[in-house]
């Protein structure tokens, strides 16, 4: 990603918080664009759509989730959320939302630009028995459902099924190669950089989210299987 | 003064005895009045009935005697014989200081010398003797006509089995009352008890932390004010915890947001060092590490909060307890080879919210470094359905007398000056350890200084792990 600085829009509407993470991103090689409203960085996707989005959940006007909720049918970028709370409902309801990690407040630079840097991986991190070279039929009563890594998109047949990108490293992992069982703590560790004391909710939300956009039934999952106690397994058809 | 006002019997028997030995007592002291009064009563009349029919009789056969007697040439043994008294009776004459009697075995000395004396003067009377053990009744009667006396002798055995039975069975029936009516005394407390064992299981629960718990409405007059209260208090009690809960949300909300502006900016001074003065630079350190410890003391009170709140929100996920203590280990710079593990090499797994743990156990780590001279080791020991994760230090310990002290909140070891740390980190521990149904205890340390054990129950083996 040398070069292009990559494209940030920060959502925050406490005005200092926003002077001063956009000063530390600046530092860290970002190109910023900062917003206060969310109808005011709605304006702003439609003509320089960025690369990465941080959004805080407590806006006033238009709240965090209804913007997530709003952007994602148009954008794959990864949507970090900035939240006051650790609370359950706010952050799996944020993850559900569209977005793709969190951090709290108070925040440390380094972690922001860490989960930055951890989801703006394309790639490199994959598992490398890529063997069945780089398309991968998932499903074959499904189109048949494809999946092809190096392209980066997943097909129902001839249409185009749209992932984000933190949805689409997931599901290269889950199979690469397919029929492993692979726990959250791994998964984690290699999609979102997390480690040891990662939030497992992230993975259990992005989990639901990709079943209700690559299964037949989401509500009965046969391509991305829970296996209890110990993780997902993705089982080809 | 009743026994329920005596306080020290109270305080050894309890109030459900105090009512039933009340009932007995109450019961006993019924019937013993009862039975006193009926016996008695029943006494004095057959008593009485007896003497007038002793005094009947005597006066018939002293009038019997006296026409005996004062038939010429008749002999007094004669008189006597013809008087023929009944079986259990005895007749004596008394006539010129010689005694006749009728019966072979019973002398004169069967009349008592004060009647005797009595009737000499001239006045019939009537007395109660006993004659070789047997109970008697004696009635003299003066018969001046003949210049004699007589006695009629007549057993009262009979009357007197007659009152024992009677008393045998009215005592017996006073107890037989008094074991009822301390049977009516138990079940009486137990009905009057039962709505105090409702209430004391309620405020049980509500002490546990379920604050959902309220009492039934009830018609009973007597109760209807009670279970009003209790339930207004439980009302008042849970908006109050939530009143709680909510201000610590909005608190942290306001006070982490300048927080934020502040790390932040302090990062992007820090990034341009190069370009400050000597003099900035130390200054800005200053702010760098204050504001560090500020976060530190504002995360810790503020998840004590939610901790003492009850909303300290746990996700709980599955870990081995091993691989637990060396991340935390890892993650706070500490080399992996303070670790040891004792007993089977068996996973032991315990169901943690991950981070609230690695903070208890880096508040540990901390507190062997700043108070306890450096952190020498740590182990995990399993035990019988718990784990044990050992903390040890090499430097003074802790005394016993403190051993309790030190877990409290803002109690901090040493001098204010040079340590960071508001006295927040073990309490901290104490609370999340707690909320995870685990103790935390202090004891001495094979290497000198004080260890820390965390025990934590194991997890429950047939239960899957965390639910997707």
């Amino acid at each position: 990603m040398a070069g292009v600085a990559p494209r940030l829009l920060i959502l925050e509407d406490d005005d200092s918080i926003r002077a001063a993470l956009r000063l530390a991103l600046q530092d860290e090689g970002y190109e910023v664009t900062d917003c206060a409203s969310a109808e005011e960085a709605l304006e702003l996707l439609r003509s320089r759509p960025p690369d990465l989005m941080l959004v805080d959940l407590m806006l006033g006007g238009m709240d965090g989730y209804t913007f997530i909720r709003t952007v994602r049918p148009a954008s794959d970028a990864p949507i970090i959320v900035l939240s006051a709370r650790n609370d359950t409902h706010d952050i799996v309801a944020a993850l559900e939302a569209g977005a793709d990690d969190y951090v709290t407040k108070p925040y440390e630079v380094k972690e922001i630009t860490a989960r930055m840097r951890a989801l703006r991986r394309r790639g490199s991190r994959l598992s490398t028995s890529t063997s069945a070279g780089d398309r991968v039929v998932l499903d074959r009563e499904q189109g048949p459902l494809t999946l092809d890594i190096r392209a980066g998109r997943v097909a129902r047949g001839d249409e185009n099924v749209h992932l984000t990108v933190t949805e689409f490293r997931l599901l290269c992992e889950l199979a690469s190669p397919p029929g492993r069982v692979l726990s959250r703590a791994a998964l984690l560790e290699t999609v979102w950089d997390r480690g040891f004391f990662g939030d497992e909710r992230i993975v259990d939300v992005h989990v639901r989210r990709l079943r209700t956009k690559v299964e037949e039934d989401p509500g009965r999952p046969r391509l991305i299987v829970t296996v209890r106690g110990l993780g997902y397994r993705l089982d080809v058809r | 003064m009743s026994i329920a006002g005596h306080p020290r019997l109270t305080r050894r028997l309890g109030l459900r005895a105090t009512v039933t030995m009340s009932f007995a007592a109450g019961a006993l002291v019924l019937t013993a009045v009862l039975s006193i009064g009926t016996y008695l009563v029943a006494r004095d009349y057959l008593v009485e009935q007896r003497e007038q029919a002793a005094i009947g009789q005597g006066f018939a056969d002293a009038s019997y005697v006296r026409d005996g007697l004062l038939t010429a040439g008749k002999p007094v043994s004669e008189v006597l014989g013809e008087v023929s008294p009944p079986a259990d009776t005895v007749v004596f004459v008394h006539r010129d200081d010689e005694w006749f009697s009728s019966s072979l075995t019973l002398g004169s000395d069967a009349v008592p010398a004060d009647l005797r004396e009595q009737v000499s003067r001239g006045t019939a009377g009537l007395a109660w003797a006993r004659s070789s053990g047997i109970p008697t009744v004696v009635v003299g009667v003066p018969v001046p006509a003949a210049a004699a006396e007589f006695y009629e002798v007549a057993s009262t055995d009979e009357l007197e089995r007659t009152l024992d039975t009677l008393a045998t069975v009215l005592t017996g029936f006073a107890v037989l009352t008094a074991v009822a009516g301390a049977l009516l005394g138990r079940w009486a407390s137990r009905r009057v008890l039962a709505p105090l064992d409702v209430v004391a299981g309620a405020a049980a629960r509500i002490a546990g932390g379920d604050l959902d718990i309220r009492l039934p409405v009830t018609e009973d007059p007597e109760l209807v004010t009670i279970i009003g209260s209790f339930n207004a208090m439980v009302d008042a009690l849970h908006e109050r915890i939530e009143r709680d809960a909510r201000f610590t949300a909005d608190v942290s909300h306001e006070l982490r947001s300048p927080l934020t502006t502040l790390m932040t900016s302090v990062e992007v001074m820090q990034r341009r060092r190069g370009e400050l003065p000597e003099r900035s630079r130390q200054a800005l350190d200053l702010v760098a590490g204050e504001l560090e410890r500020f976060h530190t003391v504002l995360e810790d009170l503020l998840e004590l909060g939610r901790l003492d709140a009850g909303t300290g929100a746990q996700t709980r996920a599955r870990v081995d307890a091993d691989e637990l203590v060396r991340h935390a280990l890892a993650m706070s710079g500490r080399t992996p080879e303070l670790l040891s593990h004792e007993g089977s090499r068996l996973a032991v797994d315990v169901d943690v919210d991950k981070q609230q743990l690695n903070r208890a156990l880096v508040n540990l780590f901390d507190n062997a470094d700043l108070h306890g001279s450096g952190l020498v080791a740590v182990s995990v020991r399993s035990g019988n359905r718990t784990v044990s994760i050992d903390v040890d230090d090499a430097g003074p310990g802790v005394g016993s007398a403190e051993r309790a002290r030190i877990f409290e909140r803002f109690v901090r070891g040493g001098s204010r000056g040079s340590r960071p740390g508001a006295g927040l980190g073990l309490s901290l521990v104490t609370e999340t350890v707690r909320g995870h149904g685990g103790t935390v205890i202090c004891t001495d340390s094979p290497y000198g200084g004080a260890r820390f054990t965390v025990r934590l129950p194991l997890a429950e083996a047939h239960l899957p792990a965390a639910i997707s």
